[in-house]
C-alpha cells in the first residue's frame, strides 16, 4: 500500500495554525487560488464538412494536464470526427488548434504522434498473431547496434504494465488469448511507449464485461495520476460520470453543453445528448 | 515493538519479500502457471520454483498441473479454508469488492471508481457480476460463498433496512438495501456503515488493536464516524451512533444534505472543499487537492488545514461525551497526514474537556479498512453460526 506523506514542511504549518485564532464559521480563503495552468490542447471554432454533410460546426474543446474530459453524444454527433481532427486523420475546414498555448497545424497521423497525441481507436489495431511486447513496440522497435533489444523491450513492457498496475499474466503472451479488457489494457500501454501528453480512448469500455470494464476505468485513474490530458469518447453516462472531470456534449455537430462533472446528474447530460435541453450557448 | 521479520538486507529478508510478491500476484490474478508468475513478479523461474514448492509444503498455495499454449505447466492458486466470505464496500466515489476464506485470507480484491451520484440498481447489479466474476476467477462458485458482508457511507435503520436519513445519497433512498443485494447474489447479507465496519477493521487488525475505547473518523467524500467500545462499534438505538459528520459545529453554518444547518460535513466534507476550487481545472477530486497540497500550494495546505481544525472540533465534542484513549482518522482525507492531523489534534486538545485529550492517528488499512471490516464481520457472522467447524 503506498501512502503520501506530507511530513516535511507540515510543521511550519502547524505553528502558523497554532497562532491564528479565527472564528469557525468563516469560510476558508482557499477559494481565491487562480487556475494558472496552461490548457494541454485548445481546439477552437472546428468546422468540417464532408460534402453537403456538416460533420462540425464551431466547436470548442479543451483539455488540461491530469484531466479527463468526456466527449459524449448521439451517433454522428461528430465525437470521432473531432478527435479524428486533433489526431490528424482529417484536417479541419476551420477553426484553430494549439498545444500548450502554441498554435500548431497537424497535417497528418504522424505529425499528431510526434506532437505527443496517442489515440486508441475502438478496433484497438492489435495484432493479434504478435505477443504483448511485440505489439507495444510495433513500429519503434529498440535496437542495441541494429539488433532487437528484446530484452530491453520485454523489461519496458513490464515495467509499464506494473505502473498502470495492468493485469495482465504474461508479456510473451500472444493478444489473441487475452479477455478484452486485457487487450483494452494493452492498446492503451502502446499508446504510452511514445510518451504523449494527450491520450484519445474512444469507446474504451464498449463491449467488456464488468470486470474488465473496472479494469480500464482505472487504468484512466491512472493516466489522470501521470499528469496527462485524456479524452474519453463513450456512450455510457455512468462510466462517464465515473472517470471524468469534465463533460463537453456535442449535439449535431454543435456544442451542446459543457459541464463540470460534479455539477451534473445524468438527466442533465441525457437531455443535452438528446436534444432535450438547449445548452448551446 | 521486537518484530519477528528479519534484519533487512539479508538473505532472509529477500527470500520474505520474494514470497510476498507472489502472494500478492495471486491475489490480484486469481490463478497463475509458475511461468506467468516469473513473469508478473520478475523473479526467475528457479526462484519461483523454489517458493511455490516451500509456500506449498506451508499449505500456503495449491498446485495443479495443466497446460498453456500445449506446454506442461503447473497452476498455483493460494489455498483457502473450506468456506469463502466476501466484502463489498460502497463508497461515495468508489466501489471495492474482496474475497477471502475463513481464516481472514484475502484471496481475491477489485475495485472501480464511482459516478458521484449513483444508483443502487446499476451498482448492486455490477457488484453482483464482479464478485461473480472473482469468485469464478478463484475456481470456486457463488454457493461457496458464506455471506456478504457490505458497506456504505450512511447508516441503514435496521428496521426497515433503507438508510435513514433521505437525501444523503439520492440513488439509494428508499431502498431495502440487504434484501435488494441478497435476490441478486442469492447469499445471506449484511449492510453497516462504512464507518463502523472501517472502524471495526482498524481495531482488528490496524491502527486501534488493542484499545477498548476509540474513535474512528473516515474523512473522504463524507464524513462518519465510529465508537468502538470493547472490540465491537456501538451502533445506538436505530444505527445512528457516531455520526459524525452531522455534529453541529455552528448553527449559523451552511445548510446540510441531512437537512440541519452547520453539519461538519458541510465544511470538511470532499464536495465542501473541492467547492472551495470551483473555476480551478486541476483541482476535481480529493486525490487532485491532495497532490496540490504535497507540492506545497498554500491554498490547498490551507483549506486541508481548516478542515482538520473543523474535524478537530467535532471530535472534541465527541470525546468530551465519550472520553475514548484514541482517536482514528481514515479514509481519502487520511492520507494527508500531518497536514490534517496538526491543526485537528490542536483544535481537539482545545476544546476537550480536562488536560488529556486522546492521542490522534492516521488508520494503517487506508482505503482498504471498510472493505476489510466487511470481511471481519462477515466471519464474525459465519463463526456465530459455524462454531464448531472453526474451533
Amino acid at each position: 500500500m503506498t501512502s503520501t506523506e506530507f511530513d516535511g514542511p507540515s510543521t511550519v504549518n502547524e505553528a502558523q495554525i497554532r497562532t491564528e485564532e479565527k472564528p469557525m464559521s468563516q469560510a476558508s480563503p482557499a477559494a481565491v487560488t487562480q487556475p494558472t495552468m496552461q490548457p494541454l490542447v485548445s481546439m477552437n471554432g472546428i468546422s468540417k464538412n464532408f460534402g453537403a454533410i456538416r460533420a462540425l460546426a464551431s466547436v470548442d474543446l479543451e483539455v488540461y494536464p491530469g484531466e479527463v474530459v468526456a466527449l459524449v453524444g448521439d451517433n454522428g454527433a461528430g465525437k470521432s470526427t473531432l478527435v479524428k481532427i486533433l489526431a490528424g486523420v482529417f484536417k479541419p475546414d476551420a477553426g484553430s488548434i494549439s498545444l500548450g498555448g502554441t498554435p500548431v497545424i497537424i497535417g497528418n497521423t504522424a505529425e499528431a504522434y510526434e506532437l505527443g497525441i496517442a489515440t486508441v481507436f475502438q478496433d484497438l489495431a492489435l495484432c493479434d498473431n504478435l505477443d504483448v511486447v511485440s505489439n507495444l513496440w510495433l513500429g519503434r522497435e529498440l535496437n542495441v547496434r541494429g539488433v532487437l533489444d528484446h530484452v530491453g523491450m520485454e523489461t519496458r513492457s513490464w515495467a509499464l504494465l506494473r505502473e498502470l498496475s495492468a493485469r495482465i499474466p504474461s508479456v510473451r503472451a500472444r493478444v489473441s488469448t487475452l479477455s478484452g479488457g486485457q487487450r483494452q489494457t494493452v492498446a492503451i500501454a502502446r499508446s504510452l511507449i511514445g510518451e504523449p501528453t494527450i491520450v484519445i480512448l474512444d469507446e474504451p469500455t464498449a463491449a467488456l464485461g464488468v470486470a474488465a470494464a473496472a479494469e480500464v476505468l482505472n487504468l484512466i485513474e491512472r493516466l489522470r495520476e501521470r499528469g496527462l490530458g485524456v479524452i474519453v469518447i463513450s456512450h455510457n453516462i455512468t462510466d462517464v460520470q465515473a472517470v471524468s472531470d469534465r463533460i463537453i456534449v456535442l449535439r449535431l455537430g454543435r456544442n451542446n453543453g459543457h459541464f463540470r462533472t460534479d455539477d451534473v446528474t445524468n438527466e442533465i447530460v441525457i437531455s443535452a445528448i438528446t436534444g432535450a435541453s438547449d445548452y448551446s450557448r | 515493538m521486537q518484530s519477528r521479520h528479519p534484519p533487512p538486507g539479508s538473505q532472509t529478508s529477500l527470500r520474505e519479500a520474494n514470497r510476498a510478491r507472489i502472494v500478492e500476484s495471486l491475489k490480484r490474478h486469481g490463478h497463475l502457471t509458475q511461468v506467468e508468475l516469473a513473469g508478473a513478479t520478475g523473479l526467475s523461474a528457479a526462484t519461483i520454483s523454489n517458493i511455490v514448492k516451500e509456500l506449498s509444503g506451508a499449505g500456503v498455495v495449491n498446485t495443479a498441473a495443466t497446460s498453456r499454449s500445449g506446454r506442461r505447466a503447473v497452476e498455483v492458486t493460494l489455498a483457502r479454508r473450506q468456506g469463502l466470505v466476501a466484502g463489498l464496500h460502497i463508497s461515495k466515489r468508489h466501489l471495492r469488492v474482496a474475497i477471502s476464506d475463513v481464516d481472514r485470507t484475502v484471496v481475491a480484491e477489485n475495485h472501480l471508481p464511482l459516478a458521484a451520484d449513483h444508483r443502487h440498481d446499476r451498482e448492486m447489479d455490477r457488484a453482483a457480476l464482479l464478485i461473480g466474476d472473482m469468485v469464478e476467477a478463484l475456481d470456486a462458485s457463488l454457493s461457496d460463498v458464506l455471506v456478504l458482508g457490505m458497506a456504505l457511507p450512511h447508516p441503514i435503520d435496521p428496521a426497515s433496512g433503507v438508510i435513514s436519513t433521505p437525501g444523503l445519497m439520492r440513488g439509494w433512498d428508499g431502498v431495502a438495501i440487504a434484501d435488494s443485494m441478497s435476490e441478486r447474489i442469492r447469499l445471506p447479507v449484511f449492510v453497516d456503515t462504512e464507518a463502523n465496519l472501517g472502524g471495526l477493521a482498524e481495531l482488528r487488525s490496524g491502527a486501534a488493536r488493542g484499545f477498548t475505547s476509540a474513535v474512528y473518523i473516515r474523512v473522504g467524500y463524507s464524513i462518519g464516524g465510529s465508537l468502538l467500545i470493547n472490540g465491537f462499534p456501538y451502533r445506538g438505538g436505530s444505527g445512528r451512533a457516531g455520526e459524525v459528520g452531522h455534529v453541529m459545529i455552528d448553527p449559523h453554518g451552511p445548510l446540510c444534505g441531512c437537512g440541519n444547518r452547520g453539519c461538519l460535513e458541510a465544511f470538511a466534507g470532499g464536495p465542501a472543499l473541492l467547492e472551495l476550487f470551483r473555476g480551478d481545472p486541476g483541482i476535481h477530486r480529493l486525490r487532485d487537492l491532495l497532490l496540490r497540497a504535497e507540492a506545497g500550494d498554500s491554498g490547498a495546505r490551507r483549506a486541508i488545514a481548516d478542515a482538520g481544525r473543523h474535524i478537530g472540533a467535532a471530535a472534541a465534542t465527541v470525546s468530551t461525551l465519550f472520553d475514548p484513549e484514541l482517536v482514528v482518522i481514515g479514509g481519502e482525507m487520511a492520507e494527508a497526514g500531518e497536514l490534517l492531523l496538526a491543526p485537528l489534534r490542536h483544535e481537539l486538545e482545545r476544546a476537550t474537556i480536562g488536560a488529556n485529550a486522546p492521542e490522534v492517528v492516521t488508520g494503517t488499512l487506508g482505503d482498504r479498512a471498510a472493505v476489510l471490516g466487511c470481511l471481519a464481520a462477515a466471519i464474525d457472522n459465519v463463526a456465530a453460526e459455524w462454531k464448531p467447524q472453526l474451533r
